[in-house]
């Protein structure tokens, strides 16, 4: 593994790959934000009859300096994309087109206009051509040292703009209003981040490629968004997790033989995967937790009301209520006899105060009719805290009966 | 008329089958604002006919291009696709548009690496992606023919349902019409068009034909039956001179040019000239209201 940094020929491929996936993360992110995800799909695909073109009028001029193509690859790509956004808007504002069908049909037509310069460019300058197939799956084997230079310093550019322009960045894209109505440049920050879009994605094509690039800006917002609701720790995760995909990505691809751009964005989608279950607070999994957790607490405050009223419990219990029996024991709420503690009947007593409580509160206050408040009291019990309650009380002024004339307990101090 | 390997008739034939099944499932994918599922979809089928495939052949040996494997790849791809952006957005609160773009990708990226491991065969990603229309043969317009009919089959038996489904979600939920059953027909329907069409053009040039025809006709008329009547048409045009043109570039200047991309960029052109056609009638007309 050492040698992918250290080897000569294997080095900048590596770098290329992380400084590339860096980039095109960050930008992803804000494209995320905005819900806009899939704009990345369609001008990833404009870029490439630019490139294509780029390509061929390289060959035709300078036909001796091949190292230098990819200037030719990345001036194509920008303005063949450029021309694409162009397009976009143009279908959306002017033909009245809905913006999933102008995404559709731009990428379709301009990607059709690639295929067409690739086909002439396999007859006249088949050399060339391999360059150009490679665009759309990516290779990142071909790579030289001063791809590197090149395309670390571009990204390096779309990080440090980032950093600059963090604050009005961060206005801009939660309220747009408000940064505009706090005279924000936000219409020149608008304009200045679609270049970098542009900019991000054409310098992803050539380790990614046209047809799987949008999968690399997305995947890493997706794992990053997982973690956190700090722009600023979003950002530096999602850079993380661009640039370990497209570590990862790399070294699967030189090892196993595979095209580059589908393991970095297997990689990435895997990253997106497991925190998309696993990420604290949001994660699936800790949701889960989290409702079965509230069910376990709810059914273990019914049955402490259910023994507090009955005086004893008097069912032949379950595997579930036997689980619940037990932790109630060790939580100190009932004894050995399923018989209420002084803890369990203070606690018992205030959740059929909140439970009577809430329904007086229902009937007199919203004017509920008093048969039908029982069913949102029986979940409002255990959902209510002690600053509700205290409310609830000073509102009712201390009431001593509910609706149904049963006695409310006494506040447990 | 030669109807041998890559012959004109058989492009001809083969192209405009395509270009009607799209036709016809475009609009209502347009409609019901599932353009970029359709996206989505085109990239899918790979894995599904990879999957497919594999499962056939070690089943009853069946080949890459059988009717049987090529139905079973449409089903598992528009299943799966559907199955988990549905799920992504439903259990795991990802916004739409992301879901769409995280599982296409991801399964496109799947697809590449079986296809590479398991069929050690590249060209099929390369074609899957590009199309190649000179290699059409007879037994791929008995494929195409038998999706066009399909598609055919569907939107007669189910027009009056996919119609208001794709209008009015909640009428068609009054009168009894399930939206999640025609939700997937549509999208089964969809991805066995991408499939039909994945030799000819290439699942992403067959998007230009599910959007452009439609998005050129609503340009003059706004009623489905002629929608449905007027982008088959387009389709059958736009494919038709995009033969001609690259036999004419071909025999002329010696240069062979895809003939998908053609097409695909014949459709953006139709489209172009008919929005300007319509400025210059439509739009500067002066009209009695004014």
């Amino acid at each position: 593994m050492m040698d992918f940094f250290i080897d000569p020929v294997l080095r900048a491929p590596m770098w290329g790959c992380i400084l590339m996936c860096m980039a095109s993360s960050l930008m992803g992110v804000l494209i995320f934000l905005r819900k806009r995800s899939l704009l990345s799909e369609t001008l990833s695909h404009a870029a490439y009859p630019g490139a294509v073109i780029g390509v061929a009028f390289f060959a035709l001029l300078f036909p001796a300096h091949e190292e230098w193509s990819f200037l030719a690859v990345l001036g194509g790509a920008f303005l063949s994309s450029l021309l694409g956004l162009k397009a976009l808007h143009w279908l959306e504002q002017k033909g009245k087109v809905r913006s999933d069908a102008a995404l559709c049909f731009v990428l379709a037509v301009f990607f059709g206009v690639g295929i067409v310069a690739s086909s002439a460019m396999q007859a006249q300058l088949p050399v060339w051509h391999k360059q150009v197939n490679m665009l759309l799956f990516g290779q990142a084997a071909t790579m030289s040292d001063m791809h590197i230079w090149i395309y670390g310093s571009l990204a390096l550019l779309v990080a440090f703009f980032l950093f600059l322009t963090f604050r009005p960045l961060q206005a801009f894209l939660f309220d747009r209003s408000f940064a505009l109505s706090a005279k924000m440049p936000v219409l020149f920050l608008e304009r200045i981040l679609f270049w970098l879009l542009l900019l991000s994605l054409i310098v992803g094509i050539r380790s990614v490629g046209v047809v799987l690039m949008s999968g690399m800006a997305i995947a890493p917002a997706v794992a990053a968004r997982q973690f956190s609701d700090r722009l600023q720790t979003i950002f530096i995760l999602a850079a993380l997790f661009g640039a370990l995909s497209g570590l990862i990505g790399n070294y699967l691809s030189v090892i196993a033989s595979l095209p580059t751009g589908p393991m970095i964005v297997l990689v990435g989608t895997t990253f997106a995967l497991l925190s998309l279950f696993f990420a604290p607070k949001r994660g699936l999994l800790f949701r889960i937790i989290r409702i079965l957790a509230f069910r376990l607490r709810c059914l273990e405050e019914n049955i402490l009301k259910g023994i507090w009223k009955k005086g004893k419990f008097s069912e032949t219990p379950s595997l579930r209520l036997s689980f619940v029996l037990w932790r109630l024991k060790r939580g100190g709420w009932i004894d050995k006899h399923s018989n209420l503690t002084n803890d369990g009947r203070q606690k018992a007593a205030s959740i059929v105060r909140l439970h009577r409580l809430w329904e007086l509160y229902l009937a007199e206050s919203l004017g509920f009719q008093a048969e039908k408040v029982h069913r949102t009291a029986e979940e409002m019990e255990h959902i209510l805290t002690p600053e509700m309650e205290e409310k609830l009380t000073r509102l009712l002024a201390d009431p001593k009966q509910d609706p149904h004339h049963q006695p409310i307990p006494e506040r447990r101090l | 008329m030669n109807w041998g390997y890559g012959s004109d008739a058989v492009q001809f034939a083969v192209l405009s089958a395509v270009a009607i099944s799209c036709g016809l499932i475009g609009p209502f994918l347009v409609l019901k604002r599932m353009a970029m599922f359709a996206n989505a979809l085109s990239h899918t089928i790979l894995l599904g006919i990879a999957g497919a495939f594999l499962l056939t052949s070690s089943l009853w040996g069946g080949g890459l291009f059988d009717l049987s494997t090529l139905l079973i790849g449409a089903f598992l791809a528009a299943l799966l696709t559907a199955f988990l952006t549905e799920s992504l957005v439903r259990f795991f609160r990802l916004q739409e548009d992301a879901s769409v773009g995280l599982v296409f990708t991801a399964l496109f990226a799947l697809g590449i690496a079986v296809v590479t491991l398991f069929m050690r065969d590249v060209h099929l990603g390369l074609e899957a992606v590009m199309g190649n229309a000179d290699a059409l043969q007879l037994s791929d317009l008995k494929l195409a023919l038998s999706f066009v009919g399909l598609n055919l089959a569907a939107i007669a038996l189910f027009y009056r349902q996919l119609q208001i489904s794709s209008f009015d979600k909640s009428l068609a939920k009054t009168l009894g019409i399930s939206c999640g059953f025609f939700h997937f027909l549509l999208l089964f329907l969809a991805a066995a068009t991408c499939i039909s069409a994945f030799r000819a053009v290439g699942v992403l040039l067959v998007l230009a034909f599910l959007v452009g025809p439609f998005l050129t006709a609503r340009l003059f008329c706004h009623r489905l039956p002629w929608l449905l009547f007027w982008s088959p048409l387009i389709g059958i045009f736009a494919s038709i001179s995009g033969v001609v043109l690259s036999r004419y570039i071909l025999d002329v200047y010696g240069l062979a040019l895809s003939t998908g991309g053609l097409i695909a960029c014949l459709i953006g052109l139709i489209y172009g000239v008919g929005s300007f056609i319509k400025w210059l009638l439509w739009d500067r007309l002066p009209s009695f209201g004014k």
